[in-house]
């Protein structure tokens, strides 16, 4: 009977020991899949979302593409890796709607100063005149920090530069900075926007400067 | 309306110029007496290559769109007279990317037509000539032609 016994037991550890290699095989296939499920899930809450943003999303070229870009060959990928592609994605959406929305709280910020700000002005006028300190206590008492900020590139025949700068900010600030950056003397170099020398006082909001527009640096020739 | 179409693409050229350019290029719209902006014509400025006989010269092109663009390509322009063999008497540059029938594709944007012009400028086609004087100092004599090209580099300086 132990014999018996002890050959039962072994019959079958050894069965399922030839089948366990095979099954950590498929597990090994499967784990993949099983992540895509589970960001797939995930992804279904943002997907929503999405929909509602891409109306507004619609106008940029590039994200047209992106969803073109979706089916991926059905022949040569299986059911799995097209579940992968999907979720990334859905994943690049994700950012991409997070940065919108961050974008766009940024915008509402600015807007909600620049309408207070007014408020402000105007209020403090007739505060002035009625000399009714309620209505300053009213209103939000914010210093005026929050200017708008611009982006610029300043192109030389070496590269571009990145500066940011305020708005109402003067260029000349910007000049004297990119003199120091690239160890030249500002009395020496001209810059030009559209083919036009800046003049020292001008500022991005005074040449109508868009976000990333560029400024050409030329050195003068003595 | 086919207008809209060409004005909304030269919007997103001004827009791309603006953010990046080859450096000394310059390329904007002309501004009516009025103030407002013309985007149908472009006041351009081409810098000769550096290392060419073209090099120090800033020569003012203009780009004149039609309605149909992009389909069609804009018309090009430099001043009357302009010493170069694929330049027609009337200042018109004569390039197979600017030929509807040729190399024109919608898609060429007006910083690829200036890169392009600029290559002629050093590179003349001379299976396609546009006048009579480039074409024959640029076949028959070489030092002469330099000459005359270095002179036009100088009387075109830079306006800055």
């Amino acid at each position: 009977m132990e014999d018996i016994e002890e050959t039962e037991d072994l019959e079958p550890l050894f069965d399922y020991r030839r089948v366990q290699p095979h099954v950590i095989c498929l597990n090994d296939d499967k784990s993949p899949a099983s992540s895509p499920k589970r960001r797939k899930t995930s992804k279904t809450h943002v997907g929503k979302k999405i929909e509602g943003e891409k109306k507004e999303i619609a106008v940029v070229n590039c994200d047209d593409e992106e969803d073109w870009l979706p089916p991926p060959p059905k022949v040569l990928v299986g059911v799995q890796n097209q579940l992968d592609e999907d979720s990334t994605i859905k994943e690049m959406r994700l950012k991409k709607q997070e940065l919108l929305s961050v974008a766009s709280s940024a915008e509402d910020v600015l807007r909600g100063m620049d309408e207070s700000a007014k408020r402000k002005s105007g209020s403090s006028l007739q505060a002035s005149l009625e000399t009714s300190l309620a209505a300053v206590a009213e209103q939000p008492s914010k210093p005026p920090c929050e200017r708008a900020k611009i982006v610029i590139q300043v192109q030389d025949k070496d590269g571009t530069k990145q500066f940011r700068m305020y708005m109402d900010d003067k260029l000349e600030r910007l000049f004297k900075m990119y003199a120091d950056k690239v160890k030249l003397d500002f009395q020496n170099l001209v810059f030009t926007f559209d083919g036009d020398k800046i003049g020292p006082t001008a500022t991005p909001g005074s040449l109508g400067m868009d976000d990333e527009d560029m400024i050409e640096v030329h050195e003068k020739k003595s | 309306m086919s207008g809209g179409i060409a004005r909304g693409r030269l919007a997103e050229e001004r827009k791309a110029w603006r953010k990046n350019h080859p450096h000394g290029f310059v390329a904007k719209p002309e501004t009516l007496p009025d103030g407002t902006v013309n985007l149908m014509v472009w006041h351009c400025t081409i810098p000769g290559k550096t290392g060419t006989d073209w090099e120090g010269g800033y020569f003012p092109l203009t780009l004149h769109f039609s309605e149909d663009y992009p389909s069609k390509p804009p018309k090009c322009k430099f001043p009357q007279g302009f010493f170069h063999p694929n330049v027609y008497p009337s200042g018109t540059v004569c390039l197979s990317i600017l030929n509807e029938d040729s190399g024109w594709r919608p898609a060429i944007t007006v910083k690829q037509i200036l890169i392009g012009i600029q290559d002629l400028l050093d590179q003349p086609n001379p299976a396609d000539p546009a006048q009579t004087e480039g074409y024959h100092l640029f076949i028959q004599d070489a030092t002469e032609y330099k000459k005359r090209v270095r002179a036009q580099a100088k009387n075109y300086p830079p306006v800055i």
